[in-house]
């Protein structure tokens, strides 16, 4: 489905990912772990156009998306919820799941049942149903969380990438985002996690890649890499 | 007080004018962070074309001809001027080359329409209209109505519409409009058109009512720079509120102290704004303290 070989991605001329190669199986559910830094943003930006990788190869259904720009790569059937959320401040709730469905609603993406979906989004997220008609910009941070992931899945993504959803919530939110992920991974959607709980995306995940300066350390099946010593050490301890 | 009642009257033609050239600039500066300083050109243009073609055909039928013309043109100049400079990240490349295409139109224009000043057949009958001993031109009536229609268009389309909205993403984060499959660089392009076609259509607008030739632009694009900071850059409601004020005090100042500094007001309310309010009445802080 996914898959990306020998990635190498800069900042100007700061080299930041080294040779990375990986794949997101249709259906799995893959996590990228590695402390802050690492490159897992990166890594997401040059998946999804954000950003152009210096060299490398990223593929989509088995087609080349290396090097084309985010909105085509969009409409190749990629969802990216990015950091820090990055919702459209201004657009009320169902204008930014709208939007989230712009390539189907436009050219590029099969139509299929876009109210349907929008149903199913609020079905999904009832805080999101409650506050529809609100600006964004006005939503608490977990409600926007909700809204950055509702809105990438208003594309009937083939694949979805998503980038620390529980970043800065509550614990209690932060719980309602892996009960939502484990859901979305019942539904077969295949996806690739970052997250800063490293414990609870190897719980959910099938497959980890562990990030380290930039490169791949260690990778393998989620439950081996949950008791990999290395890995319980560095990324699995008290504080995580 | 009659004569301030008709002073304000005469005042929001000319303000509803400068209104339009602001939101012009207004929406360029949403989904780009760039102005084209030759909107002032952009309306020249558009006017001294409408000129010609109301040789050949009505005023009415002049006018889609004119929108068209005015948003090729400003795709020329989004192409030509403004997208170079967003790709090579140059921060102000774009105030550079907007400024000389502005003057490379001018002396266009004054090679094809010469240097002197042509009056523009009027569409409207030219005897005003009284009105609680009020005297209003029909020509005015028009340009206040037609000011509000394209600015309230333009304002649905980004409501209702999927395009319009992705418009408004693109203003809000481009990055993430990105991902949305919107391609932001298209918006930025269309945002210019629509800029350009605002400005040519207030050219034809006043037209009527002012002179037509190559330097109309340059004292109105710059006042209604002016306005444009006083309303806010990305405030819509700011621009007409600030239209109405700079073209009030403009006529209220031409005739209780001198037409000869009527150009003045315009000018000094820029300064004061600026000193006071950089970011404008009714917008949120854009520009960036040094
Ligand atoms: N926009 C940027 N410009 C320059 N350097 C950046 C930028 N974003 C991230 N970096 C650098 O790239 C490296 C990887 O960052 P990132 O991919 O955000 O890591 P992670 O998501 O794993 O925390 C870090 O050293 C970071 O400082
Ligand atoms: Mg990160």
């Amino acid at each position: 489905m996914l898959q990306i070989e020998n990635l190498n991605a800069a900042y100007g001329k700061v080299e930041v990912l080294h040779n990375i190669s990986l794949s997101v199986p249709k259906g799995k559910v893959v996590t990228l772990i590695g402390s802050n830094g690492a490159g897992k943003t990166t890594t997401m930006r040059a998946v999804s156009g954000m950003i152009q990788p210096t060299s490398g190869k990223i593929s989509l259904n088995g087609k080349a998306i290396t090097g084309l720009p985010s909105n085509k790569i969009a409409r190749s059937g990629l969802a990216h919820s990015p950091e820090g959320r990055r919702v459209f401040a201004t657009l009320s709730v169902t204008d930014n799941l709208l939007l989230g469905a712009f390539p189907r609603l436009t050219f590029g993406r099969e139509k299929g049942d876009v109210p349907g979906d929008l149903a199913r989004i609020f079905e999904l997220f009832p805080r999101l149903k409650e506050r529809a008609e609100q600006q964004a910009g006005t939503l608490s941070g977990g409600e926007q969380q909700m809204l950055a992931m509702g809105r990438a899945l208003m594309l009937n993504p083939d694949v979805l990438l998503l980038d620390e959803p529980s970043m800065g919530l509550a614990p209690l939110l932060v719980k309602e985002v892996f009960r939502i992920i484990s859901e979305l991974k019942g539904r077969g959607i295949t996806m690739l996690l970052v997250e800063q709980f490293a414990a609870a995306a190897l719980e959910v995940a099938d497959y980890g890649y562990v990030l380290e300066n930039g490169r791949i350390s260690v990778h393998g099946p989620a439950g081996q890499l949950k008791n990999d010593p290395a890995v319980k050490a560095a990324y699995l301890g008290a504080a995580h | 007080m009659e004569i301030l009642a008709q002073l304000i009257v005469s005042g929001i033609a000319l303000g509803m004018i400068y209104a339009l050239i602001a939101f012009g600039y207004q929406l360029t500066f949403a989904t780009s962070g760039t102005l084209n300083f030759g909107q002032g050109e952009a309306l020249m243009l558009g006017a001294l074309v409408g000129l010609t073609l109301v040789g050949h055909m009505s005023y009415w039928l002049m006018l889609p001809l004119v929108l068209v013309f005015g948003a090729l043109q400003g795709i020329f100049v989004e192409r030509v001027g403004v997208l170079p400079a967003i790709k090579t990240k140059s921060e102000f490349g774009w105030i550079m080359t907007t400024i000389s295409l502005a003057i490379i139109f001018k002396n266009v224009a004054e090679n094809v329409w010469g240097h002197d000043d042509i009056t523009f057949p009027s569409p409207l009958p030219t005897a005003p209209i009284q009105f609680l001993g009020i005297r209003v031109l029909p020509m005015e009536i028009l340009v206040v109505v037609g000011a509000l229609a394209i600015m309230l268009a333009v304002e649905m389309f980004n409501r209702k519409s999927i395009y319009g909205k992705a418009v408004v993403a693109t203003s809000n984060d481009r990055d993430a409009a990105g991902l949305m499959g919107i391609n932001t660089g298209m918006v930025i392009t269309f945002s210019y058109a629509l800029s350009s076609m605002t400005a040519a259509f207030a050219g034809v607008l006043i037209a009527p009512l002012t002179l037509t030739g190559s330097t109309m632009g340059v004292v109105l694009g710059l006042k209604a720079f002016s306005v444009a900071i006083i309303g806010g850059l990305n405030s819509g409601m700011g621009v007409i509120v600030g239209g109405l004020i700079l073209g009030i005090v403009e006529t209220t100042t031409g005739y209780y102290v001198s037409t000869g500094y009527k150009d003045v007001p315009g000018l000094v309310l820029l300064l004061l704004v600026l000193a006071i309010k950089p970011s404008g009445l009714f917008g949120k802080s854009v520009i960036k303290k040094v």
